[in-house]
């Protein structure tokens, strides 16, 4: 897959560092993604990629460094921008029908006080016909199962018609038939030109799904052609380093700063 | 004078009962509280206590049915606590069958039981108020509490309850252990954990009704949480947890009481008219809070004010090791100035004078003529100590890690401060004793070698 | 303020279902002009405050419910008491007004703004405990209200010289409600039906998946205080009438029932304000025919919580997909 590297990024992360209690997490993250690529980004359990994710869209505050979405703070250009929060993150039990929860995808678009119209229930119909829950549209989510709860979850990113896409851990306890039907709508989209990013784990399809990889243990490894840093070169360099010495020293400075002995 | 008439509380006769009865109560209560606070469910309390209350109502009506007068002390209570306990099971009951029969969400089980039951309570109690008019003030002592009325007999009742209550804690005590701390391990030993569950369960119903009669329905749940949290501030330790608990709930139980007879007694004084009979219950549960709250506050390992003070003696060590710091690579062995010191620092000059003052005291610096100041031996070797720290930290994050750029540096100045001897050893095995850091400068070696500049 | 209240009670003697045909009656005249608003009795203006106390309750407790903040609320309930007696100490008692008497320490404006500081402050100060304090929050929240509330109940007996004030604080005074106290219920209605239609779906979204509404550029914190204020203005206009703590019981029970009967937002919304209504009227109702019938005055607030939970047994046996007959059924298939 031929990057269109002389496109104007859509993403440009400048130095991005996230504290916690006075010690880095993230430590000057800089990188820049052209567009109409899907990407993977892989590292060890928290090494920040959801923080990442998180930081970029200003759920968490970095304590430095700049995000810029199409050359833009993200206040500007928040519609191009869809997020699908990790699935444990969300109440199954509420009293929404699917097609509720995907309409909600619109929500950002409407703003304040205006509700959902009619073009967007139809919307939401034709996205939750393209992941293959048409026939659930009227049902309680607390009856899906994990698969089907993740496909609803892209079904209302996708209505937002976004520019870029996060997905934090779409792959986590979903079966395999779902997983195809995702990553077969997120390459439908990266063909349509669109950028899609997506906290993986499992690394043996980080060949095979992703075109580009960002690699993250604290700090950024390295990032590009899959080809090109997924090898086990900077695989030794995400996985292979002993951090035990800095959690503690960071536990300690949390102490310290908490005045515990 | 006051110690003379605290001690009355114990022996004069009308006075002695409630006293030691609101002792007993609270006692029972906070150790049952030290369990549930463990357990993190703290609010049951509240949902039992006004679980409750219709029982209470319903032992009064009893009461009322069989005849049984104001001054039949004992069958009385036996009646309202008997209904008390049913209610409060049932209560119980309904909690568990709405969160796992209905998937109703705990905190609004709770809420639900809470003030439903309460409600039905309350109509009853309606209802008292013109059946059995004379028992309505029974009725309404439990809301608040009303120790005043208390007798001997219901020490005995309340007695025996809260020694049941401390003999089955005493029993149990290992199991407790292990199945607050670690519900699988316990499960895999083989301990019966759902029957120790209801037990508990059970318990908490028998504490709380325990002590309605001194703190009342509304306000019960403050001594299931004041005295378990406050006597966690102190210690890790489980029986030491029970045991200042317990403390802390009968000195409640007792002052609570005192204050609300004297302040009963004052107000009587400046208002004759009103007659006001001030409740217990609140009293107790203030002196209860404020324990607590000075418990938060003042406790040696975990009080705020403590930790707030550790936090600023931190920053005082490192603004003094950071001072060190500086004369050190300005030259170690011989003088600094006033001039070159300050001049790296930004705390105001005062507190400079102040902290250079403190440091010649302690013996890390000398002061020298025309307003140098040196190293002491000591104070160099400190110095170099914290460099090397600084250093090696450098040389983890930058070459080991591969972390980059200027945070680095700034992350060592934190650091410098934090890491301690043991990190220290395991930092110079793993990147095997480096000599450079990363901008090249040489790390002082270990102890007391630093002839290296 | 007082009413005039006539001489005759029409309600007086009425049983259970004669009620509801006198109340049908009165409402037509009071329709269609022949009746004036100050000749409702204390029958119909407990049922017209009732109602309101359901409604409000009903729409803020729905949220309270889902975002799992019931417990806030029971606590706030508490706390409120301490608002009280901040209103008294920021207003001064008038001799003319009825001594002694927790209704009337402070003109309700007054009351308002002293509920929704307190009721910022309770939730500043539960977050405050846990994250400074580094308290868990179960206990963190039971210290607060726990602690305000006994202060409130000192405070409030020695300011009014009532012993009895902490007993009606708890159980509210619906037989003493006056006609001023239906306007200022209503008032707290509009202002929640209002801002529930303007933000719908930003409450719907703040509760259901927080992460997703700052992403779209909804702040969650701000929903969750207006809640807050909501929840304070609805108990402090509540509490003459049910007292502080039953307003929990309008807030949960109808919630809970509705809850059981449908899986979509709205219509929990509205099935929840209408069934925390209907026990209104059951439990005016049903107080009037106990009267009549048994010559027992039982408090009313008391019968509409009886009913309100009378209301969630019935729905819990009979509700289309939860309930328990339909979990019989199906097992004998």
């Amino acid at each position: 897959m031929q990057a269109k590297t002389e496109a104007s990024p859509i993403l440009e992360v400048n130095q991005l560092t996230v504290n916690y209690d006075k010690t880095p997490v993230l430590w000057d993250i800089t990188l820049s993604i052209p567009p109409g690529l899907l990407v993977g980004i892989v590292g060890p359990n928290g090494a920040g990629k959801s923080t990442l994710i998180k930081a970029a869209l200003g759920l968490v505050k970095p304590i430095s460094g700049k995000v810029e979405f199409f050359g833009q703070p993200l206040k500007q250009v928040r519609q191009r921008v869809a997020y699908v929060p990790q699935r444990e993150s969300v109440d199954w039990g509420f009293p929404v029908t699917v097609r509720d929860l995907v309409v909600m995808g619109r929500y950002g678009r409407l703003g304040l006080f205006h509700r959902p119209r009619e073009a967007d229930w139809a919307a939401a119909d034709h996205y939750l016909e393209l992941v293959g829950m048409a026939s659930y549209a009227n049902r309680q989510i607390s009856q899906l199962s994990g698969g089907q709860q993740q496909r609803v979850f892209l079904a209302r990113a996708l209505l937002q018609e976004a520019d870029i896409y996060f997905m934090d851990e779409p792959f986590t306890g979903v079966d395999l038939a779902t997983e195809t039907i995702i990553v077969r709508l997120l390459q439908q989209l990266r063909d349509k030109g669109r950028t899609v990013f997506v906290v993986h784990h499992d690394l043996n399809t980080v060949e095979s799904y992703f075109d580009w990889v960002i690699m993250l243990n604290m700090r950024l490894i390295g990032y590009g052609l899959t080809s090109e840093f997924f090898t086990p070169h900077y695989l030794h360099a995400t996985y292979g380093k002993s951090y035990a010495l800095f959690d503690e020293a960071l536990k300690l400075s949390k102490q310290k700063q908490a005045g515990i002995q | 004078m006051i110690a003379q008439s605290l001690f009355s509380f114990f022996i004069d006769p009308i006075l002695r009962a409630p006293t030691i009865g609101c002792m007993l109560m609270c006692l029972a209560a906070s150790l049952m509280g030290v369990i549930v606070f463990l357990r993190k469910q703290s609010l049951i309390g509240e949902a039992l206590s006004h679980a409750a209350y219709p029982g209470v109502i319903l032992g009064v009506l009893a009461a009322g049915f069989l005849s049984i007068k104001e001054s039949e002390e004992f069958s009385l209570s036996i009646l309202v606590l008997a209904g008390a306990f049913l209610t409060a099971l049932l209560g119980l009951w309904v909690i568990q069958a709405l969160e796992k029969g209905m998937g109703v969400a705990s905190d609004a089980a709770l809420c639900f039981v809470l003030s439903t039951f309460f409600g039905v309570g309350l109509t009853l109690a309606s209802d008292i108020q013109f059946s059995f008019t004379a028992l309505y003030k029974q009725a309404l002592a439990y809301l608040y509490g009303q120790a005043a009325t208390m007798t001997d007999i219901h020490i005995a009742i309340y007695g025996g309850l809260s020694l049941l209550v401390i003999s089955i804690i005493f029993w149990l005590y290992k199991e407790l252990k292990v199945i607050t701390f670690d519900r699988q391990y316990a499960k895999s030993l083989g301990i019966p954990v759902r029957s120790i569950d209801l037990l508990l369960f059970i318990l908490v119903a028998l504490a709380v009704i325990i002590g309605i009669r001194s703190v009342g329905v509304v306000l019960m749940s403050a001594m299931l949480i004041a005295p378990a949290v406050a006597a966690r501030q102190f210690t890790n330790n489980l029986s030491t947890m029970f045991v200042l608990a317990a403390l802390f709930g009968m000195v409640s139980g007792f002052l609570g009481n005192y204050f609300s007879v004297q302040l009963t007694e004052s107000l009587s004084v400046s208002y004759p008219a009103a007659r006001i009979i001030l409740p217990t219950g609140p009293m107790i549960v203030l002196v209860a809070a404020a324990i607590c709250m000075s418990a938060l506050l003042f406790a040696p390992q975990s009080g705020l004010i403590v930790r707030l003070w550790r936090i600023a003696r931190f920053r005082y060590i490192c603004i003094c090791e950071n001072i060190l710091k500086v004369m050190w690579r300005i030259d170690p062995k011989g003088s600094t100035s006033w001039q070159q010191i300050a001049k790296y620092q930004t705390i105001s000059r005062l507190y400079l004078r102040f902290l250079l003052h403190r440091m010649v005291q302690n013996g890390w610096i000398e002061r020298q003529k025309e307003d140098h100041y040196c190293l002491t031996i000591d104070g160099q070797q400190r110095a170099a100590n914290i460099v090397r720290l600084h250093r090696l930290w450098e040389v983890y994050l930058a070459n080991y890690l591969g972390v980059g750029g200027d945070r680095v540096h700034r992350n060592a100045e934190e650091m410098e401060h934090i890491l301690t001897p043991e990190i220290e050893s395991e930092l110079t095995l793993l990147l095997d004793d480096p000599k450079q850091d990363p901008h090249h400068q040489p790390i002082p070696l270990r102890g007391e070698d630093f002839n290296v500049s | 303020m007082s009413a005039n209240i006539p001489f005759f009670n029409p309600y007086h003697g009425q049983t259970f279902w004669g009620f509801f045909i006198e109340l049908a009656q009165r409402l037509g005249a009071l329709i269609t002009g022949k009746l004036s608003f100050d000749q409702l009795v204390s029958d119909e203006i407990q049922v017209l405050v009732l109602i309101g106390v359901a409604i409000s309750s009903a729409l803020v407790g729905t949220f309270f419910v889902l975002r799992r903040m019931t417990m806030l609320a029971n606590s706030l309930s508490h706390t409120i008491l301490m608002g009280i007696v901040l209103a008294f100490f920021l207003t001064t008692i008038s001799s003319s007004h009825e001594e002694g008497h927790l209704s009337y320490i402070a003109p309700m404006q007054t009351m308002l703004l002293a509920a929704l500081a307190t009721g910022f402050f309770t939730a500043f100060l539960t977050e405050f405990l846990t994250k400074t304090g580094k308290l868990q929050e179960d206990a963190s929240t039971g210290l607060v209200f726990t602690s305000l509330f006994a202060l409130g109940v000192i405070l409030v007996t020695i300011l009014t010289r009532n012993a009895h004030i902490g007993t009606e604080a708890v159980m509210g005074n619906a037989d003493a409600l006056h006609i001023s106290d239906i306007f200022w219920v209503y008032v707290i209605v509009g202002c929640n039906v209002c801002l529930f239609i303007l933000f719908f779906k930003e409450f719907k979204l703040t509760t259901f998946d927080p992460g997703l509404a700052y992403a779209m550029g909804f702040s969650p914190l701000f929903y969750n205080y207006l809640l807050m204020a909501q929840a304070s203005a609805t108990t402090i206009t509540s509490f003459r009438a049910v007292g502080v703590l039953l307003v929990l019981a309008f807030m949960t029970g109808p919630v809970l029932s509705a809850r059981l009967l449908t899986h979509r937002l709205k219509t929990m919304l509205i099935l929840a304000v209408a069934l925390g209504s209907c026990s209104a009227l059951m439990g005016v109702a049903l107080t009037r025919h106990v009267l009549t019938v048994y010559g027992i005055a039982l408090s009313t607030s008391g019968v509409v919580v009886c009913s309100i939970l009378f209301t969630y047994l019935c729905v819990m046996i009979v509700a289309p997909e939860k309930g328990l007959l339909t979990i019989l059924i199906a097992k004998r298939k």
